[in-house]
């Protein structure tokens, strides 16, 4: 079963790079997102290290949104999704591939993107890199985990990215919220982030508990 | 040896009934080849065999295996061979193979995967991405996949559209072996003269009824 949530994240990881497809743009967009902000605000130390919790999770998830737009593009092709669905592994274990290569991705970016905002916003930092990327990966769990099943519920749809984003959104906004204030109380020398990161993992247990549940039910004809 | 079971099967879409109580049994070394027109249900039924669509009505045992409740476990006893390829154009033949031989928990080796790879015809394509393939090319790889996995149920939709003369005398011969080998095919087809070189049962799929043709081909 590990072998097969390994390979399906291995192929849509692979198949992002050869493409060049998913991760340069989520790349380029956040890049812009951070100039635009720069230039716009050119906020001085004190008020940076206010504006980055925020600015960070806003293009963690515009982002993942256009990651998520994209997670099952691969299986449109020659009618693979149906191939999927043929495996003899059960529905969820396809569904945690889906989601292991799209955060493969999406943490791939944040790694990418978390020094370069340190850089751009001259924000003295460094030693918080781990406990900030943590806090990432802890919020990128579950946005994922939800962003994946609503992906596969979209798919079908002409307007599917529009459609993903208008579900995603009020569903995600509490853990977006938890996931500032954790940045936040991170970055903060006497910042409690304990209680939001505890909000965090109930976020990503409750998602990734019930997604791929969701999943199975959801692609069962 | 191994057996299968459908009795009462129905299946609608919507309120279209595609199915009205399809009887079906065969045993190892058994070829069934469903005809019927266009819209008559056979890849329905085929679908239906493959598990990919849960049984409304009815019946279906892949020896004890119920479809109802042990779908997993029936599609790891089976390929399912459709008008789709299900190849990923950005993975190479031999990695598409593995993909596929993972998804099934088999064990392979890249050797085996590049022995079937050359079996199939395209030894000189096993490290090119698939993405660039003629669509008989991808026949041919998709058909790599019954020597991969070494099923006992074999599900064929259309498998002759897409090859030459040659690729179709080649697949016969596979399914030859298949069949003496002791297992079980399924075909959809709409060409009696491609089949006929195969000892098989016809079948005709007509208003929903699947009803045995007297007369057993073969050569």
């Amino acid at each position: 079963m590990l072998k097969a949530v390994y390979r399906i994240a291995w192929k849509d990881v692979v198949g992002d790079l050869r493409r060049r497809a998913t991760l340069s743009s989520m790349l380029f967009f956040s890049i812009a997102v951070l100039v635009v902000f720069q230039a716009a605000f050119e906020p001085d130390r004190q008020a940076a290290t206010k504006l980055l919790p925020g600015l960070l999770w806003a293009t963690v998830l515009f982002t993942s949104l256009m990651g998520l737009g994209r997670v099952f593009q691969a299986e449109e092709e020659n009618g693979a999704f149906e191939g999927l669905m043929l495996a003899s592994v059960p529905r969820g274990i396809i569904f945690l591939g889906k989601w292991l290569g799209n955060l493969l991705l999406t943490l791939l970016v944040q790694a990418m993107i978390l020094p370069l905002t340190l850089i751009l916003f001259n924000v003295d930092a460094w030693h918080l890199i781990p406990h900030i990327f943590g806090v990432l990966i802890l919020g990128i769990l579950g946005l994922t985990g939800l962003g994946v099943l609503l992906a596969a519920m979209t798919q079908a749809a002409r307007s599917r990215e529009t459609l993903l984003a208008l579900l995603l959104l009020p569903l995600v906004a509490p853990l977006l919220i938890a996931g500032v204030q954790a940045t936040a109380g991170v970055m903060v020398p006497d910042g409690q982030p304990g209680p939001w990161i505890r909000l965090l993992l109930i976020f990503d247990t409750v998602y990734l508990a019930l997604a791929p549940w969701g999943f199975g039910w959801l692609v069962e004809e | 040896m191994a057996k299968l079971v459908v009795s009462d099967l129905h299946h609608r879409f919507g309120r279209h009934r595609v199915l009205r109580g399809v009887d079906l049994t065969m045993s190892s070394g058994q070829c069934v080849v469903l005809f019927g027109d266009n819209g008559s249900g056979k890849s329905t039924l085929l679908t239906l065999l493959s598990t990919r669509f849960s049984l409304q009505k009815g019946h279906y045992k892949l020896d004890d295996l119920d479809a109802a409740d042990q779908g997993d476990t029936i599609r790891s006893r089976l390929v399912f061979i459709s008008h789709n390829s299900h190849l990923y154009g950005h993975l190479t033949s031999v990695e598409n193979l593995l993909f596929f031989a993972d998804l099934r928990g088999l064990d392979c080796s890249e050797k085996r995967l590049r022995a079937a790879v050359e079996t199939v015809g395209l030894a000189p394509f096993a490290d090119r991405p698939t993405r660039w393939f003629s669509a008989g090319m991808k026949k041919r790889l998709t058909l790599a996949r019954v020597l991969v996995a070494k099923p006992d149920l074999l599900l064929l939709d259309e498998p002759y559209s897409a090859l030459d003369v040659q690729g179709v005398n080649w697949l016969n011969t596979l399914l030859a072996d298949f069949i003496q080998g002791g297992g079980m095919i399924i075909m959809a087809s709409h060409d009696p003269q491609r089949v006929a070189a195969l000892n098989h049962q016809p079948h005709t799929l007509r208003k929903g009824r699947l009803t045995a043709q007297k007369e057993l081909l073969g050569c």
